[in-house]
């Protein structure tokens, strides 16, 4: 089997289209229920259907490694910690409501993703199907680009980016004591 | 990381080490003024290092040293540009806990942190200036904005969180939109690293659309909407006043002068590096050129409305973006013959004189309204008799900030309309101009409620040394600068030489 | 099949519910799982680009890397957001943005 994109030329290209639109649609539909949904708990629990969605996406997309840490930080950690939130406020009762301004809002909002759909449509990308097509990029760089990224991503993280990484330690660092200073009562 | 890149990164790493250290005293002392000598004697180390980096930096005749973490991929440089917002930066920040020795009393503990938290934002800021890669830029902002929304929010009270929350919130959504346009830009490039954006840029460009494509242009309008979120730049502007008026004030001096710098350091490297190509710096420079006439034409008449000081430095501090945007707008490629680093140099220089003017109003304001209780500027008047001293500063540095001379205000305004005047920016020099007079008349406010009004009561207000340490150097500043500019110049145009080589 | 403009339409689809709610809702918890929509939009269009554009060896994985950054910063600021609305919530009852009106929103 020659070089092909991903669920291209294979038996199972069929069924990763189906788990690509499914996965697609769950992830929009819950988006939207979490704006528009009264009850702030329920649209926690849609925040968290979009965010598994966007997961199964990641795998589908040969990006497990990020699809492990969107399932461990963004389900395991950040929706808990809205929950506390939405519990600790006792918003649960009040609901969200919204602003007199909605009808423009969503007006702006559907304006901006029409333009940026525009733009990613209507621009010529440096596609990489097309580039195997004419045989520029060999069988083995793109066995490369489909195969495990874990090493590559820890090579970056550790030796590119250790900079970036170390920024990103002082920031959790100085949030944690920004968080103490605020909430500890003293 | 060898030990050449750990020299290299010294004042960011010291900066850090001295908020952590800081925690650290405050738990084991407790008379807390310590923690604001142990704070200003501290700064005296990434201020050397820089300084030790600067002479390293002339002496190699070098323009740049990279820290190259094993690798070609180029994160983080050091050079004269960087070590010149280094300066200002620590500068700034000392002057700022200087100003907050006697606020901090109000919050019942957590001092350490609270000096720690504005150090954390400072080493965010420094390593901002200089980042040169996307993705360091990304979590540098964050690093800045994260700890000043905690600052923000350090009163405690309904007005400070919820100014601290205002700030999270709208920094989180422009992060977001700047990330929207920088995924556009790396999609597109397929890189993150700003020399290497010009370089693919300029085989891409082809002349036909802006940018060379529309989903580029949209990513740069979308990277400067975020970048323009940090300076406060209208329309994305919404955030300042509020957060400016329920912060607690040094924070609110820190956040007009150093997170200001900051994004101009950003936004300067980024569009002279990665976007310098002649064909685009015509295409964002009228862009920044009509957002500063609209800032500061905004900024200016809405200030004229306000009554608390604070509100009306934020309104203020609106129109000042627009007036250093002028110097974004100033860009060499609009006319042939133009001095190539008159537009960056300018906002170097207008940077340098504004915060020297504006932590001198600051200073003033937390000294009085600390003693006063009292934000308004109608509980200023006849503040000429109550306090001459500081009255006489707060004068002043109005008078700065209108840009009458003999003050660094005047100048740098000279300087950066000059700057607009050079590159066919006539029309945007002229508002500006007209916009300083308009100024005047807010500024002029509160120099005669100081000094004509009768006052409200007659109880001197004094201030404590550090505070009037802090007032002292940042007037002494005002005015020297103001006569003789000279070296200030001299620095801002050496420094900005390396993005325009 | 899938191509990159099905991602990209995902991505900016998301992105734009995720302004609507942060712009039309009151409830600063529902403001941030708005931003959490806009940010994970990026991350889409991130691991999209990495899988269908014709990037140097070198440079491929730098979305992934920035994915990463964006989810640990995100936390992070989710954190610091949580701790500041508890403080509000204890000063005020209320965390709704309209309801905090003592300076205009």
């Amino acid at each position: 089997m020659g070089p092909t994109m991903i669920g291209q030329g294979t038996e199972a290209s069929l069924l990763v289209d189906i788990v690509f639109w499914v996965l697609a649609v769950s992830a929009i539909v819950s988006a939207f229920a979490v704006v528009q949904i009264r009850d702030l708990f329920r649209a926690a629990l849609f925040l968290i259907m979009t965010l598994l969605s966007i997961a199964g996406m990641f795998i589908l997309l040969r990006a497990e490694f990020l699809a492990a840490v969107q399932v461990l930080i963004y389900v395991g950690a950040i929706s808990v910690l809205i929950i506390f939130a939405i519990l600790m406020t006792g918003d649960v009762e009040e609901g969200s409501p919204s602003h007199s301004m909605r009808i423009p809002v969503a007006i702006l909002s559907t304006l901006f993703g029409a333009l940026a759909i525009f733009v990613s449509v209507s621009t010529d990308w440096n596609l990489l199907e097309p580039a195997i097509a004419a045989g520029q990029v060999s069988a083995d760089a793109v066995e490369g680009v489909y195969s495990n990224t874990i090493p590559v991503i820890a090579k970056l993280l550790i030796r590119d980016f250790v900079l970036v990484f170390e920024i990103a330690s002082v920031l959790l660092l100085a949030a944690v004591i920004g968080a103490l200073a605020l909430i500890r009562e003293g | 990381m060898t030990t050449h890149d750990i020299y290299l990164l010294s004042p960011e790493i010291s900066m850090a080490g001295l908020a952590i250290l800081l925690i650290l005293v405050d738990l084991v002392v407790s008379r807390k003024s310590i923690l604001t000598i142990v704070a200003v004697l501290g700064l005296a180390v990434p201020l050397a290092l820089s300084i030790v980096l600067w002479f390293d930096l002339t002496d190699q005749a070098a323009t740049q040293m990279k820290a190259d973490f094993g690798t070609e991929i180029v994160t983080f440089v050091v050079d004269k540009f960087s070590l010149f917002f280094k300066f200002l930066l620590v500068g700034a920040t000392a002057l700022v806990i200087l100003a907050s020795s006697e606020y901090v009393s109000k919050f019942k503990n957590f001092h350490g942190e609270f000096f720690a938290l504005i150090l954390f934002a400072t080493s965010g800021m420094m390593l901002l200036a200089s980042t040169v890669e996307l993705i360091t830029i990304y979590v540098s902002l964050e690093l800045t904005a994260l700890p000043i929304a905690a600052l923000a929010a350090f009163m405690r009270d309904s007005r400070s969180s919820e100014a601290g929350l205002k700030f999270l919130i709208l920094s989180a959504i422009s992060s977001a939109v700047l990330l929207y346009g920088m995924v556009i830009i790396y999609g597109f490039t397929g890189t993150t690293v700003l020399a290497d954006i010009a370089t693919q840029l300029g085989g891409l460009l082809d002349g036909e659309s802006a940018f060379g494509g529309n989903a580029l242009l949209f990513g740069v309008i979308l990277v400067i909407a975020g970048f323009g979120f940090k300076i406060s730049s209208v329309p994305f502007q919404m955030w300042a006043p509020d957060v400016y008026e329920g912060s607690p004030t040094p924070v609110t001096a820190f956040l007009s002068v150093a997170s200001k710098a900051a994004g101009f350091a950003v936004i300067l490297r980024v569009f002279y590096i990665a976007f310098s190509a002649e064909i685009l710096s015509v295409d964002w420079s009228a862009v920044f050129a009509v957002l500063a006439a609209v800032s500061m034409t905004f900024g200016n008449l809405v200030a004229i409305r306000q009554n608390n000081i604070k509100r009306m430095l934020g309104y203020s501090t609106i129109a000042h973006a627009g007036y250093l945007m002028v110097g974004l707008a100033a860009v060499a490629s609009r006319t042939p013959d133009a001095d190539a680093i008159i537009g960056p140099s300018g906002v170097l220089f207008y940077l340098s004189g504004y915060a020297i003017t504006n932590l001198a109003a600051f200073s003033a304001v937390i000294a009085i309204s600390n003693r006063i209780n009292s934000d308004l500027i109608d509980s200023f008047a006849g503040m000429a008799r109550r306090a001459p001293f500081l009255a006489g500063v707060l004068g002043f540095s109005m008078i700065s900030l209108i840009g009458v001379p003999p003050t660094v205000g005047f100048m740098s305004k000279i300087y950066i309309f000059g700057a607009a005047v050079d590159t066919n920016l006539e029309w945007l020099a002229v508002t500006g101009m007209v916009n300083s007079v308009i100024s005047a008349y807010y500024y002029l406010r509160v120099v005669k409620v100081m000094y004509l009004r009768e006052p409200i009561d007659d109880a001197p207000v004094g201030s404590a040394l550090p505070m009037k340490l802090a007032v002292m150097v940042t007037m002494a500043g005002t005015a020297f600068f103001g006569i003789y500019p000279t070296p200030l110049i001299n620095l801002a145009r050496s420094a900005v030489d390396v993005l325009v080589s | 099949m899938i191509e990159l403009a099905h991602l990209q339409i995902l991505s900016a689809g998301l992105f734009a519910i995720g302004t609507y709610g942060v712009l039309a809702r009151r409830s600063a918890v529902l403001i941030l799982m708005s931003i959490e929509l806009m940010l994970n939009a990026v991350n889409i269009n991130l691991v999209g680009y990495a899988a269908f554009v014709d990037f140097d060896e070198a440079t491929r994985s730098f979305g992934q890397v920035l994915v990463i950054f964006v989810i640990t910063i995100a936390a992070a600021e989710l954190a610091l957001a949580i701790a500041i609305i508890l403080r509000l919530y204890r000063n005020r009852s209320t965390v709704n943005v309209d309801e905090i009106d003592l300076m205009k929103w």
